[in-house]
């Protein structure tokens, strides 16, 4: 490879490594309890319980 | 090699790789969705159509992995060389996977919507302010046009027209794309199914690509350090130079070189072949001829041009062997520039 594609093809890795981890970090810690009802109309919600 | 845009040959090596490869893929699909069907708890089912948006979801996120690692993997070791050859075919087919597996979440999840399919995976989920429940089929919409840049971009009519450097940045896109896939699944899969089993092939797949990328990426960039006074750099000891492959040498300045042993000579040419920018001095020397590992574009060793009926030509560097270490001058010859090697035990 040419050695500006290689200079590029590292930065942007050292841009997306982090973004990467960060985000796989955030989703597990953030998994919900129990399935998330909010998009459903708020009469089934009542219905159902 | 290239010759009026023709096209990578089909070769059987190819055709055997592609029928290897969907062969797999079938195995997995079938494997997947009868291991998924079983899995269930009593009294619970999973739809069909649902086993083959999982089946093929999975399938391409961990094709996609693949496809990312082959590079740096061949790199590291000649034994991936073969899945280089055959990459372009792996990325369009990891494309059509992902193509199906959207089709059907489009048609299972959004189909039965009053709006337009493709505007409901916009708007039905509107919550693009909140990262934990932010719209992941966005993500997912993004990687796969991404994909399909790439897919439709392959062939190499688009290198030769839009020229090696253009190409290849396009295609550095992938990387972006497999950012959006691993977000995609994150704020998607991993919030629905807490299976740990999920989230370490996520964990797994982003350490290996973004580890492999990193380690290699950062390895290309060491430079042979600076040139003596007369311009000429040490490359290695003669006996250490295995004989039809390459040493790589990188001057402070200007492109790698590739300092190739063919027998009881030493040549050295540029390291960037024409065609896409391959690493020529990864690959070995094959009928007399430099051959890259990517795709087989070949340069004769004494001049760097390659063999009629094709017009490729390289920049050489002159070489010399000084009590049994290889040097190669910095200073490139202009590409096809007739070059003598140096002579194992006469020159040294």
């Amino acid at each position: 490879m040419k050695r500006a594609h290689r200079t590029a093809h590292l930065a942007l890795w050292l841009i997306l490594t982090p973004v990467i981890f960060l985000i796989l970090i955030f989703a597990v810690l953030n998994q919900p309890e129990a399935p998330d009802n909010e998009t459903l109309p708020a009469v089934l919600i009542e219905d159902s319980s | 090699m290239s010759h009026d845009y023709k096209a990578v040959q089909w070769t059987p090596f190819k055709k055997r790789f592609d029928l290897w490869l969907l062969a797999g893929i079938a195995l997995y699909l079938t494997v997947f969705i009868t291991i998924g069907g079983l899995a269930q708890p009593p009294g619970e089912s999973i739809h069909p159509v649902q086993a083959i948006i999982r089946a093929t979801g999975t399938l391409a996120f961990l094709l996609l992995t693949f496809v990312l690692c082959i590079g740096p993997l061949a790199r590291l070791s000649h034994r991936f060389k073969p899945f280089l050859y055959n990459r372009r075919h792996i990325g369009v087919i990891t494309f059509l996977i992902a193509l199906v597996h959207s089709g059907l979440v489009i048609m299972w999840y959004h189909g039965f919507s009053d709006l337009n399919p493709l505007v409901s995976i916009f708007v039905s989920n509107p919550r693009y302010d909140s990262l934990s429940g932010f719209p992941f089929e966005v993500l997912g919409f993004v990687a796969l046009l991404i994909m399909f840049l790439m897919a439709a971009t392959s062939h190499d009519f688009w290198n030769a027209n839009l020229g090696p450097g253009v190409w290849k940045t396009l295609h550095m896109g992938v990387y972006v794309a497999y950012t959006a896939l691993v977000s995609h699944v994150a704020l998607g899969a991993i919030q629905f199914n807490k299976s740990p089993v999920y989230v370490g092939l996520l964990a797994a797949s982003a350490v290996t690509v973004a580890g492999l990328h990193l380690l290699t990426g950062i390895a290309s960039r060491r430079t042979g350090g600076a040139a003596n006074a007369d311009g000429w750099l040490e490359v290695a000891p003669v006996s250490t130079m295995v004989d039809s492959r390459a040493k790589i040498v990188r001057p402070l300045k200007g492109e790698a070189i590739a300092v190739f042993r063919d027998g009881q000579q030493i040549s050295a040419v540029s390291n960037v072949c024409r065609h896409q920018g391959g690493p020529l001095g990864e690959g070995k020397i094959v009928d007399g001829c430099i051959t890259c590992p990517w795709h087989g574009f070949q340069y004769r060793m004494e001049d760097g041009q390659s063999p009629a009926p094709y017009t490729e030509k390289i920049a050489t560097y002159a070489t010399r062997i000084v009590d049994g270490v290889v040097f190669v001058n910095a200073e490139p010859n202009p590409p096809g520039t007739p070059q003598r090697p140096s002579q194992i035990g006469v020159d040294a």
